[in-house]
C-alpha cells in the first residue's frame, strides 16, 4: 500500500515536495528528500524497491525469516549511505549491489569461511571430477522441469553462481548491470552464468535420475508385496 | 565453413544462449541429437527461471516497521514524530523480529504487574490474528465484562489494594488505547496488531488473576 505524498508532511520539506500525476513521490525526489532525513521519502523508496530486494534475498537464501532480515539489513545500509549517493549509477543498481553483498556476506558467514568470488563459483574446479559430457544426457529436462525442482537445484549452487543466475535469469538484469553489481567484467558475468546453467543442468539430471531410481525401487517393492 | 563438431558447439553454447546463431552452429544442431538435447535443457532452465522471476513476493509489513524503528534509533530519520507513533515504536526500537518484540511486551507488562500463574483466554487468538480492527470491539467488550466481574468480586479488599488494582488496570488500559490507535491508523501493520493482542492478553491475565484470588492483593 503506497501512501500519497502531496499533503502529508509539514515544514520546509513539504513546501518543496514534488509529486507525479498519481500523487506519488518520484524516485529522484524521494532520494533527495531521503538525503534530508524525510521519513515519507524513505518509505517511498522502500516501497518502490522492497519487492525486488526481498525476492532476490528469498531466492538466494530460500528462507523467509532470513530473507526478511537481509532485506532490512540491505535497506538499512542503503539509508545509512544515502547522503553519499550522487547518481553516478542507477539507484536500483546501487541498492542491488548492496543487497547482493549483504546476502553473500550472510552466505559466507554460514559456510564459516571467507571465500573469494572465484572460490564461490569454482569450488571443485581443481578436483575436475564433475561430469563434463555435455551432450550425454539420459533424460530430458524439457517437460519435466518445474519451479520447485529448479529452486531446489538453485539452492545447491555455489553462492557466486547463484547470485549471477538469480540476477540474470530470474530477476532479469542485463550483464552490464550484473557486472556493476558484482564488481566483475561483463565477460565474467556471461561466463559465470553459463557455468551456473550447466551446473544446474547436472543437478537437475541427478535429481531426475534419483527420482527414477526411487520409482523403480517402489515398483519393485510393490511387485514383491503382490507376489 | 564446415559444420561444428560437438566440442566446437559446446564452446559456442554461451553465445548461442545469448542469441547468436552462426550457420555452422545451426548446421551442427540440425544433425546432432545430443547437442539438441543440451540446448533444450538449457532453454528449459532459462524458461523456468523466467517464470520464477514473474512471481515476486511482498515482504511482510513488519520489515518496514522494524527498519523504520532502526532508522529512528540511529537518527537517520529526522522528521518529528507524532506522540503516539513515537511512544509506540520507541518502546520496540531495535527489536528486529516480532517474536522478540512480543517477548518484550510480555516481559514489560509482567514486571509491571508482578504476575505469574495460569492464563485464562477471554478471546480467540487466531481469530484476532486473522482479522482486522473489527475485532477490537468484541475483544474489548469481553474484557469490559470480565473487568466488571473481577471488580465486583473486589468489595472486601482494602482501600490500598483497590487503589492499586485501579492504577494497574489504568496502566494497561492506556497501553491498549495507544495500541488500538496505532492499529486503527495502520490496519495492515501486523506488528502493531500483535502488540495490541499482547496488550489484551495481559489485561485478560490480570483480570483472571484478580478473579482467581477473589480480589487483587489478597
Amino acid at each position: 500500500m503506497h501512501r500519497t505524498y502531496g499533503c502529508v508532511l509539514a515544514g520546509s520539506v513539504a513546501r518543496t515536495r514534488r509529486t507525479d500525476t498519481t500523487g506519488e513521490l518520484p524516485e529522484a525526489e524521494a532520494i533527495r528528500l531521503a538525503q534530508q532525513g524525510d521519513v515519507a521519502a524513505f518509505e517511498r523508496l522502500y516501497h518502490l524497491h522492497s519487492r525486488r530486494v526481498y525476492s532476490l534475498c528469498l531466492r538466494m537464501v530460500g528462507n523467509t525469516a532470513e530473507a526478511e532480515d537481509l532485506t532490512q539489513e540491505a535497506f538499512l545500509q542503503l539509508f545509512r549511505k544515502i547522503a553519499t549517493f550522487r547518481g553516478e549509477s542507477a539507484f536500483s543498481t546501487w541498492l542491488h549491489r548492496l543487497s547482493v553483498n549483504v546476502v553473500l556476506m550472510k552466505l559466507r558467514r554460514k559456510s564459516a569461511t571467507e571465500t573469494s568470488l572465484e572460490e564461490m563459483t569454482e569450488p571443485d574446479e581443481e578436483a575436475g571430477s564433475r561430469r563434463r559430457d555435455f551432450g550425454a544426457a539420459d533424460l530430458q529436462l524439457s517437460g519435466s522441469l518445474d519451479r520447485v525442482n529448479l529452486q531446489r537445484a538453485v539452492e545447491q549452487l555455489p553462492p557466486g553462481y547463484k547470485a549471477v543466475f538469480v540476477l540474470h535469469d530470474v530477476q532479469g538484469f542485463e550483464h552490464n548491470e550484473i557486472a556493476e553489481i558484482m564488481h566483475c567484467s561483463i565477460g565474467n558475468s556471461k561466463s559465470q552464468l553459463h557455468k551456473a546453467r550447466m551446473r544446474l543442468r547436472d543437478l537437475l539430471h541427478e535429481a531426475l535420475r534419483e527420482k527414477a531410481r526411487e520409482e523403480r525401487k517402489a515398483a519393485g517393492t510393490n511387485a514383491g508385496a503382490e507376489d | 565453413m564446415p559444420p561444428f563438431r560437438c566440442k566446437e558447439f559446446h564452446s559456442y553454447l554461451e553465445p548461442w544462449m545469448n542469441g547468436e546463431r552462426s550457420p555452422e552452429a545451426r548446421a551442427h544442431l540440425r544433425d546432432c541429437p545430443d547437442c539438441r538435447t543440451l540446448v533444450g535443457d538449457l532453454e528449459a532452465i532459462h524458461s523456468s527461471a523466467h517464470d520464477w522471476g514473474l512471481a515476486e513476493a511482498e515482504p511482510p509489513r513488519r520489515v518496514w516497521t522494524a527498519l523504520r524503528a532502526q532508522l529512528e534509533a540511529e537518527k537517520i530519520i529526522r522528521e518529528p514524530r507524532t506522540e503516539t507513533g513515537g511512544w509506540f515504536e520507541a518502546a520496540f526500537r531495535g527489536l528486529r523480529r516480532p517474536a522478540l518484540a512480543g517477548a518484550y511486551v510480555a516481559a514489560v507488562v509482567a514486571v509491571a504487574f508482578g504476575l505469574s500463574g495460569p492464563v485464562t483466554r477471554h478471546f480467540n487468538h487466531q481469530r484476532w490474528l486473522d482479522g482486522t480492527q473489527q475485532f477490537t470491539l468484541p475483544a474489548n467488550a469481553q474484557l469490559t465484562t470480565a473487568e466488571q466481574t473481577a471488580v465486583s468480586s473486589f468489595g472486601e479488599a482494602t482501600p490500598d489494594v483497590t487503589a492499586s488494582l485501579h492504577q494497574n488496570l489504568e496502566i494497561v488500559d492506556n497501553y491498549i488505547t495507544l495500541c488500538e490507535k496505532t492499529v486503527q491508523e495502520d490496519p495492515e501493520n501486523e506488528l502493531a496488531r500483535d502488540y495490541l493482542y499482547g496488550a489484551y492478553q495481559q489485561k485478560a491475565d490480570l483480570l483472571a488473576q484478580i478473579s482467581g484470588r477473589g480480589g487483587y492483593g489478597r
